[in-house]
């Protein structure tokens, strides 16, 4: 099974070159059963990463490209009056594939967005009445551009919780990108990609995450990390117990992916930039973006012993 | 010179308070050229800061290091010795200022600045003086504070405030300190500065003399008794007796220090007291007759007197018990009495005369001293300090021409006359009365106090004192010497503003005797608390203790109280943490000893794997261990914690004691 996974990380990486350890976390986050959101610039390979994880994990995807005029039923599907039958029947929209790339989240409402974020969180929709449930392996990437702000909803802060990593691609290495630009188109190279896994082994890949073991001594090196959030002058706030957990989960999935039934401390610091970076805001500056520079201190100040 | 510590601003500026602060309580002793140059490397030091000039060269610096030491050395005489040396001290200090540059340079002028506020006591002990020294040391405290680049670097006043709650904070260790701490005698001895400009008596005496020392309100003794005080006329304090003769001056004869101690058998009730005593630079102490003491180097002399080995150079404390009906060298020695017959040749034919006039009318001895305290008492003698000018035979002027004098000229005749009469007598010389002081029940006796009287011998009632200027004045006897000069003015001639000049006025008298009582408190409780009186303190409290025993039990018991705070800031009975956890910090002492040091917030893995490339040859237990650890401690596998221990061992066996360098490869 393992196996399986590093084929799968192999195929991914074939495709977007250089971002092994972005590939790695984004494959714990699906393995986790959490949400990715990808922060980068345009033409970073945010797409490709999504296409390319779809097809290895054989998952049907759907894109939904997020503008300002994008109501909630473009995204979940609307019942439509079908003139034989004499009913309304339901179109599901695209939510209801099985890994939705929602591009450029921050330019649709908050309306359209809490739809989302909504089915992100219940694993199920609710439309005109009836829940519809959706997918088994779920998993939304969404990616936003930090630079170009203009006419754009920022995701609150109560939404950024709900994704279970926020990750960012970042520019190619001079290698990856030489290689890059030698060989064949990268939009050309996805279809090539063969599905490695399959649903059932994908779900019970899904199932042994969460039993993967953690010892006493780790948990309290996870909540020294949490409360030195809650306690340091320097973070306008505290992580929630939802982040201690999607933190525990991440960790859980990364030392599964790294062949370890019990998670080490390595683990939670691999994790950490990802999974609270989004959740953390300097006090100095609580709308910035000072995430990173303060989970850089607590990589450095929390002791993992 | 990048590495170069700049001192911050707030620093010099303390720095530069603090020693215009420890330079002033040395201003009366110090010469002129001190100030001069003290004042100069201020200024230059505060032009340096401005920028407006540059540091001195190392050639400038010499030259004025070498003039500071050849001026001291003009201006003292010598390099060595404390007057010298504290002055040397101080010119070190200024000149440091000058030379200031890093961080370290300005530590050590704190430094400097500390021990030369110590060197201020050798000066001026009062109690005035060791409050004054709170300022320095508070403003020394705020440079040192000031040096640090806190949070206080902009704000002057916060810094002092600090630094005085940081004196107050001492205060406590101040004081146990000064209780327990043993007072350990100096390991060599030094000079005292100025012994010799200390007004007292001296060992010999023109009349003129103590009529000197009447103009001196400076402080000779105290005396506080453990009963009550006995009648002002009955204060005779004897410091010294005077029995040679040579025609104008009295003075010691100097067999007096090879004579063995008199014999005397106590008789009537005893007082006890003690004195803290000024420095005389004389040897001599001040007690009523006949006295005893325990101060240790101290013995009585064949003239009852008690005189230490060294001269008293610093505040003195001692205890004495007098029995003043004490019968004194009933039988006599014969060359003491033969030293109080002594006379010169050929001088004041008329008294001696009038001598040999009186013994043959009055043949008992008693008699003739009687008939010659009478003589003065109802011829018309005056009590002056201002005596007319004698010729060569000053006792025949003084006895029929002026008959003006002061206590010495009559002690003097009286004695000259005795002797000429055969009857053995000398001049004591010492101190009458005192001014009782209600606030602190004592007797401070001072210099104008100074008297003399006379004492002859008689078979078998041995020696006996009688005051010849008592049938002239008695007030000088029954209220002092400012009574017996009510008419004269000449009281305090010199010093016409001193408190002592103004004892009429009630309320200032009051502040005065307040302030004395005070004063003498701290001599006796503060400055006296040495080695005598700390054991007997420390007797009273724990029993017998000798001062061996304090040393042990001081170092011990600051050894015990150092080892409870460790213990309370350690806790070492809390087991941090799992038993794995332990050994882990065991591991990684083991490998800090090699340099290997386990960064802020590094995993133990990677700790564990950066040490196994440091140390190839250690590679395999390294990793070993760290298997064991983590399987144990994060797999949670039941494994023996022996095992854990034992790879330890394995690991510890297989480090060398100390890798040499080619052995690492960072």
């Amino acid at each position: 099974m393992r196996r399986k996974l590093e084929a799968c990380l192999e195929a991914v990486n074939q495709v977007l070159l250089g971002k092994e350890p972005q590939v790695r976390l984004a494959l714990a986050c699906l393995l986790a059963r959490g949400h990715l959101l990808i922060e980068d610039l345009p033409g970073m390979g945010k797409t490709t990463l999504s296409h390319a994880l779809a097809k290895v994990l054989g998952l049907s995807f759907q894109r939904v490209q997020f503008t300002s005029d994008l109501l909630p039923g473009d995204i979940l599907g609307t019942s439509v009056f079908d003139k034989d039958s004499g009913q309304f029947t339901f179109h599901p929209g695209p939510i209801f594939a099985e890994l939705v790339l929602a591009d450029e989240i921050n330019r649709a409402t908050p309306k359209s967005q809490s739809a989302l974020l909504e089915a992100m969180e219940e694993g199920q929709v609710t439309i005109e009445g009836a829940t519809r449930p959706l997918p088994d392996p779920f998993f939304v990437i969404a990616t936003q551009n930090p630079v170009s702000q203009g006419g754009t909803f920022a995701l609150p802060e109560s939404q950024l919780d709900r994704f279970l990593m926020r990750l960012s691609l970042g520019y190619p290495a001079r290698g990856a990108e030489k290689a890059l630009l030698l060989g064949d188109s990268r939009r050309a190279l996805l279809p090539q990609i063969s599905a490695v896994l399959d649903h059932s082994e994908l779900a019970a890949i899904q199932a042994e995450v969460p039993k993967v073991r953690v010892s006493d001594a780790l948990v309290e090196y996870v909540l020294r990390l949490v409360e030195a959030t809650r306690t340091q002058p320097q973070f306008a706030w505290g992580l929630s117990p939802r982040a201690s957990l999607a933190l525990l989960a991440a960790s859980r999935a990364w030392a599964y992916l790294a062949g370890r039934d019990y998670v080490i401390p390595e683990d939670v610091q691999a994790v950490l930039p990802s999974v609270v970076g989004h959740r953390l805001r300097e006090r100095a500056d609580p709308s910035g973006h000072g995430g990173s520079t303060l989970v850089q201190g607590l990589l450095r100040e929390v002791t993992p012993l | 010179m990048s590495q170069i510590q700049v001192i911050p601003r707030i620093s010099l500026t303390w720095l530069l308070v603090a020693q215009v602060l420890v330079i002033l309580p040395h201003l009366s002793h110090l010469p002129l050229w001190v100030i001069g140059l003290w004042l100069g490397c201020a200024a230059w030091r505060v032009q340096i800061f401005r920028m407006r000039a540059n540091y001195p060269s190392t050639l400038l610096k010499l030259g004025l290091m070498i003039a500071t030491g050849c001026g001291v050395f003009l201006s003292r005489g010598s390099l060595i010795g404390l007057d010298a040396g504290v002055v040397l001290l101080v010119g070190a200090f200024i000149l440091k200022l000058l030379e200031m540059r890093t961080r370290r340079d300005a530590l050590v002028l704190i430094f400097l600045g500390f021990f030369v506020v110590v060197t201020a006591y050798l000066f001026d002990d009062s109690i005035t003086a060791a409050l004054y020294s709170v300022l320095p040391v508070t403003a020394l405290l705020a440079g040192l504070i000031g040096l640090q680049q806190s949070s206080l670097a902009s704000r002057p006043w916060d810094t002092a405030k600090l630094a005085a709650g940081l004196m107050l904070q001492a205060l406590p260790i101040m004081l146990l300190l000064f209780v327990f701490f043993p007072r350990i005698g100096p390991l060599w001895s030094l000079p005292m500065p100025g012994g010799n400009a200390v007004t007292g008596l001296s060992d010999s005496m023109t009349p003129g003399d103590i009529a000197d020392l009447s103009r001196s309100g400076a402080l000779a003794f105290r005396a506080s008794f453990d009963g009550e005080v006995p009648p002002r006329t009955e204060l005779y304090w004897r410091a010294l007796t005077l029995d040679r003769f040579d025609g104008r001056r009295w003075s010691q004869s100097s067999a007096l220090n090879y004579s063995p101690s008199p014999d005397w058998q106590k008789a009537g009730d005893p007082v006890s007291y003690s004195i803290v005593m000024q420095p005389s630079s004389q040897p001599w102490l001040f007690a009523l007759d006949v006295a005893e003491t325990s101060l240790p180097q101290t013995r009585q002399l064949s003239d009852f007197r008690l005189q230490r080995s060294k001269p008293v150079e610093r505040s003195l404390l001692y205890q004495v018990t007098s029995w003043p009906q004490a019968l004194r060298e009933p039988h006599g020695s014969s060359t003491g009495l033969r030293r109080a017959l002594q006379l010169p040749a050929n001088v004041d034919p008329r008294s001696r005369q009038w001598a040999r006039e009186l013994r043959q009318q009055y043949p008992q001895d008693e008699q003739l001293v009687n008939a010659l305290l009478k003589h003065f008492n109802q011829q018309p003698f005056v009590y002056t300090l201002r005596p007319p000018q004698m010729s060569r035979d000053s006792v025949d002027d003084f006895l029929f021409d002026s008959r003006r004098g002061f206590c010495a000229h009559y002690a003097g005749a009286m004695t000259f006359v005795l002797r000429a009469a055969g009857i053995p007598s000398r001049v004591v010389a010492g101190y009458q009365g005192g001014e009782y002081n209600p606030n602190g029940n004592y007797v401070q006796v001072r210099q104008f106090d100074a008297h003399a009287w006379v004492e002859y011998w008689q078979p078998d009632r041995g020696w006996v004192s009688v005051d010849p200027t008592f049938q002239v004045a008695p007030e000088r006897i029954e209220s002092g010497l400012e009574q017996a000069l009510a008419g004269e003015e000449s009281f305090m001639e010199g010093s016409p503003f001193s408190p002592l000049r103004f004892r009429k006025l009630a309320w200032l008298n009051q502040i005065r005797l307040a302030w004395d009582n005070l004063n003498y408190s701290w001599q006796r409780w503060v400055l006296g608390y040495q080695g005598a009186q700390q054991l007997e303190l420390l007797q009273r409290w724990f029993g017998r203790v000798e001062a061996r025993e304090l040393i042990i039990s001081l170092v011990g018991g600051g050894a015990l109280f150092l080892a409870f705070i460790a213990l309370w800031l350690f806790k070492p009975w809390i087991r941090n943490g799992a038993p794995e956890q332990r050994l882990f910090s065991q591991f990684e002492r083991l490998l800090r000893r090699h340099g290997i040091y386990r960064k802020a917030g590094e995993v133990p893995g990677h700790f564990a794997r950066r040490a196994a490339i440091a140390l190839p040859r250690q590679a395999p237990e390294i990793i070993q261990f760290y298997r064991s650890f983590e399987a144990q401690y994060y797999a949670g596998e039941s494994i023996d914690p022996k095992l854990l221990r034992s790879q330890l061992r394995q690991l510890r066996r297989a480090l060398p004691l100390r890798l040499s360098r080619l052995d690492r490869q960072q």
